[in-house]
């Protein structure tokens, strides 16, 4: 055992989730596949490779999350096959404000471990990500694979609700079609449970509540981690969760930063829907009320959810109240928006409009399909 | 006249008259007169039922538990699967047939003579119905939450004082020892002062997805069922799971605000009051039409300084139930019995003669036969009914309008923001309305 290993093992038994267990996980470099260069606040590196996964599907959905946010610009490293020199990795660290990493593979050399360590000590941010790593486990271990559930659709609790991370969060929301993976054993410090998972013996779980998002410290760096978001299950369900999509998101931040500056989305899952997004992306506001103007009953509600969202959100203030006003009033007025999409808006109309929906509201009286909504609306206004 | 002037009169002045000077030949037969240690017939309650689902059907068995102090005679409901279902358990109870049916409310409430009702409907047909069925001067049991919005809770409130007749809410949580205890316990100030109460509800989120337009079941007239509330298709969704929708419920939180936010008030003394500012957050699901919100958490301030926290159970140290907390610890009360404290030495405390004796009742539906008898207001009257729904439906307005409410709770109104005083009552679909009081 070289002095590397060794000292591995020793911290392995105090730190069992955090910094050294991720290392030994870990190997090499090779390349920075991808990148962008602009405006956004931190950079991240993603180190890929040597895992019985798919790779590329994950490291590409994490590279696009982090990318959605705005905040992160993302490089993703594909290490070489085991056994090849891994030395290179240890120039890399330095330049980024966030590593992110999902598997185990070859023992990183000393230079690289040296660099990886002063990363974090110095403040850098690690994010953990993939439900199948296996932390502080070496090949040598016996695989903890018997109690993985099937991939089912489970009901996340988040269990720390003043953490950065998960402040605002629901307290009970679905991730759809992924896997929950047995928990490793977790140290008596440094490392809390975010959020845990009932993993369920009919889906061949555990029988326990697992924990699926984690966070920790390890010198002056952050270490956020997170056990759901497994690819290639169900159309991909568990990685277009916008639940874990809105929790990696969040969790990279506060690893990258120590603060979370982003709101939770309007579309983050509850205890009675999970929710998939098509891409990565949060819908915005204006696509919201582009797509409402063709709603009809039986299509989603997820863009009228969203436009009560931002109601909602406003707080009352004026200003916001007003622009989104103005949208409605369009969606009123045109002759392309379905009927259901205008009684939807003068039902929010009613109760939040200004006198600048009046007369829009008015000249739907005349419309006999929406006469009753517009009557309601106006009486609400007291018009 | 009328059997239903002498009846009623009857039952308010039974304790004091022999029953032998009211006789109602309509309701007796000769065969059960003076059986001994029966009441005949013409000495029960004549009681109706407006909403026979579940909570409808759970309020007659238990009205029917009391053997014979009731006796129904008529049913009314817009589903005739269930109103044949009920119509079978009265007439079995009756050992006869002649239980009548209705659809519409009006002509049930027109044609029949009645010393009570029992109504257990969704939400968004309390005001009308509770407004027309007291207008009639009928003694009513009512479901909780007893109104949808505030305007049709001050309605029905209304109602009940000018009509002078019995109201007893289905908050049978005040009939219950523990709930009782607690909330005596914390009257008397063994708790101390009270400074905060933190009140634990249940969480939301049976999903009910996105349905498509159906036809509704030949046994459902729709158009009834959705009565006041906005027109839309059938969905699918109608018994039970209405309590997801905005239209017709406020989810979980309205559901429960007559049980452990009522019991919160009763222990403080907030009976007769309401907050002065309200003010939180709720999760609502972004799909589906479950539009009510899954979580809620807000704040309730109060004239005297207490400060009542309301938010669904998972978010709360104590979970479920009614938590009061004092200068001198905390009691906590919830189904199951719970009935716990900061030290267990406050359970223990004895309440001298002296002091505050909160009404008792063993039996919530005992109780209003019996309160309709002595004339005696039932354990849980509409006023402090309205005071707990209200608590809800203000957090309701703080969540919708992401705003701070400032509430004036002598007057009832909300102060100094128009936008969020829209949402203290809601257009009726014509042709309804409120009846007036």
């Amino acid at each position: 055992m070289n002095p590397q290993q060794h000292k591995f093992k020793k911290m392995k038994r105090q730190y069992k989730f955090s910094l050294p267990a991720v290392l030994l996980l870990t190997a090499v470099l090779m390349l920075a596949v991808t990148s962008c260069r602009d405006k956004a606040a931190y950079r991240a590196l993603i180190i890929s490779g040597q895992a019985e996964y798919d790779r590329e599907t994950a490291s590409q959905a994490v590279k696009q999350i982090l990318d959605a946010s705005g905040l992160f610009s993302t490089d993703i490293l594909i290490a070489p096959e085991k056994g090849e020199d891994l030395s290179g990795l240890s120039k890399e660290f330095s330049k980024y404000n966030l590593i992110a990493i999902a598997y185990r593979g070859d023992i990183w050399p000393e230079n690289a471990y040296g660099a990886f360590t002063a990363f974090l000590e110095g403040g850098g941010g690690l994010l953990v990500y993939y439900p199948k790593t296996r932390f502080g486990e070496t090949e040598r271990d016996e695989p903890v694979s018997s109690a993985i559930s099937r991939s089912h659709t489970f009901e996340v609790k988040t269990v720390q609700t003043d953490h950065p991370v998960t402040s605002g969060l629901p307290v009970r929301w679905l991730q759809p079609e992924d896997i929950i993976v047995p928990s490793p054993v977790l140290p008596g410090s440094g490392i809390k449970v975010l959020a845990t998972a009932f993993s369920d013996t009919a889906y061949g779980g555990s029988g326990r509540a697992e924990p699926v998002l984690l966070a920790g410290s390890e010198g002056g760096g952050r270490i956020f981690a997170t056990m759901i978001g497994l690819p290639g299950e169900e159309q991909e369900q568990a990685v277009h969760s916008t639940g874990f999509i809105a929790t990696l998101q969040r969790g990279a931040e506060w690893a990258a930063s120590g603060n979370v500056t982003q709101a939770v989305p309007s579309d983050f899952p509850t205890a009675a829907a999970a929710v998939t997004r098509t891409g990565f992306r949060e819908t915005s506001t204006a696509e919201a009320f582009r797509m409402m103007a063709a709603y009809d009953i039986g299509k989603s509600t997820r863009y009228y959810t969203h436009i009560r969202e931002e109601i909602r959100k406003a707080g009352g203030d004026q200003k916001i109240l007003s622009g989104l006003e103005r949208e409605m009033v369009k969606i009123l007025n045109s002759s392309a928006a379905t009927a259901e999409a205008k009684k939807l808006m003068l039902r929010e109309l009613g109760w939040m409009g200004s006198d600048y929906c009046v007369n829009a509201v008015k000249r739907l009286i005349e419309v006999p399909e929406l006469k009753e909504e517009a009557e309601s609306a106006l009486e609400r206004l007291g018009k | 006249m009328s059997g239903k002037t002498s009846r009623r009169k009857f039952i308010r002045r039974s304790a004091a008259i022999a029953a032998g000077a009211f006789v109602i030949p309509e309701i007796i037969p000769s065969t059960v007169l003076g059986m001994g240690g029966v009441k005949p017939p013409s000495d029960r309650v004549v009681i109706g039922a407006i909403g026979t689902g579940s909570q409808g059907m759970a309020n007659m068995r238990d009205f029917l538990r009391l053997r014979d102090e009731v006796r129904f005679t008529a049913l009314c409901d817009v589903d005739s699967v269930r109103l044949d279902n009920a119509k079978r358990v009265v007439d079995t109870a009756n050992k006869s047939n002649d239980c009548r049916t209705y659809v519409d409310f009006r002509e049930f409430l027109e044609k029949e003579t009645l010393d009570a009702v029992s109504i257990a409907l969704p939400d968004h047909w309390h005001g009308i119905i509770y407004t027309a069925a007291v207008n009639k001067k009928l003694h009513v049991y009512g479901e909780k939450p007893i109104c949808r919005t505030i305007s049709d809770g001050q309605a029905i409130v209304s109602a009940v004082r000018s009509n002078n007749i019995i109201w007893q809410t289905g908050s049978w949580q005040r009939s219950q020892a523990n709930f009782h205890r607690g909330a005596e316990l914390v009257a008397n100030g063994r708790a101390g002062k009270i400074t905060r109460i933190v009140v634990g509800l249940p969480d939301g989120g049976r999903s009910i997805g996105t349905p498509p337009v159906m036809d509704p079941p030949p046994e459902l007239d729709w158009d009834m069922w959705l009565g006041p509330a906005p027109k839309v298709p059938y969905r699918g969704v109608s018994h039970w799971d209405w309590r997801w929708i905005l239209d017709y419920s406020g989810g979980q939180l309205t559901d429960w605000a007559g049980h452990h936010i009522d019991i919160a008030n009763w222990g403080a003394g907030l009976e007769h009051t309401g907050p002065e500012e309200i003010s939180g957050s709720g999760v609502y699901p972004p799909e589906g039409i479950y539009d009510a919100p899954v979580e809620y958490d807000f704040l309730c301030r109060y004239a005297n300084g207490i400060e009542m926290r309301v938010a669904n159970a998972s978010r709360l140290e104590h979970g479920m139930g009614t938590t009061w907390y004092g200068d001198l610890g905390w009691i906590h009360t919830d189904r199951g019995n719970v009935l716990t404290a900061s030290d267990p030495e406050i359970l223990k405390e004895v309440i001298g003669e002296d002091e505050i004796h909160l009404y008792k009742s063993e039996n919530h539906w005992q109780n209003f036969i019996d309160s309709l008898r002595s004339g005696r207001q039932a354990v849980s009257p509409v006023d402090s009914a309205y005071r707990a729904i209200s608590v809800a439906l203000l957090g309701e307005i703080a969540m919708t309008t992401g705003e701070t409410i400032k509430w004036d709770p002598d007057k009832e109104e909300i102060i100094g923001n128009p936008r969020a005083s829209r949402l203290l009552s809601r257009p009726y679909r014509k042709p309804w309305s409120l009846p007036e009081a």
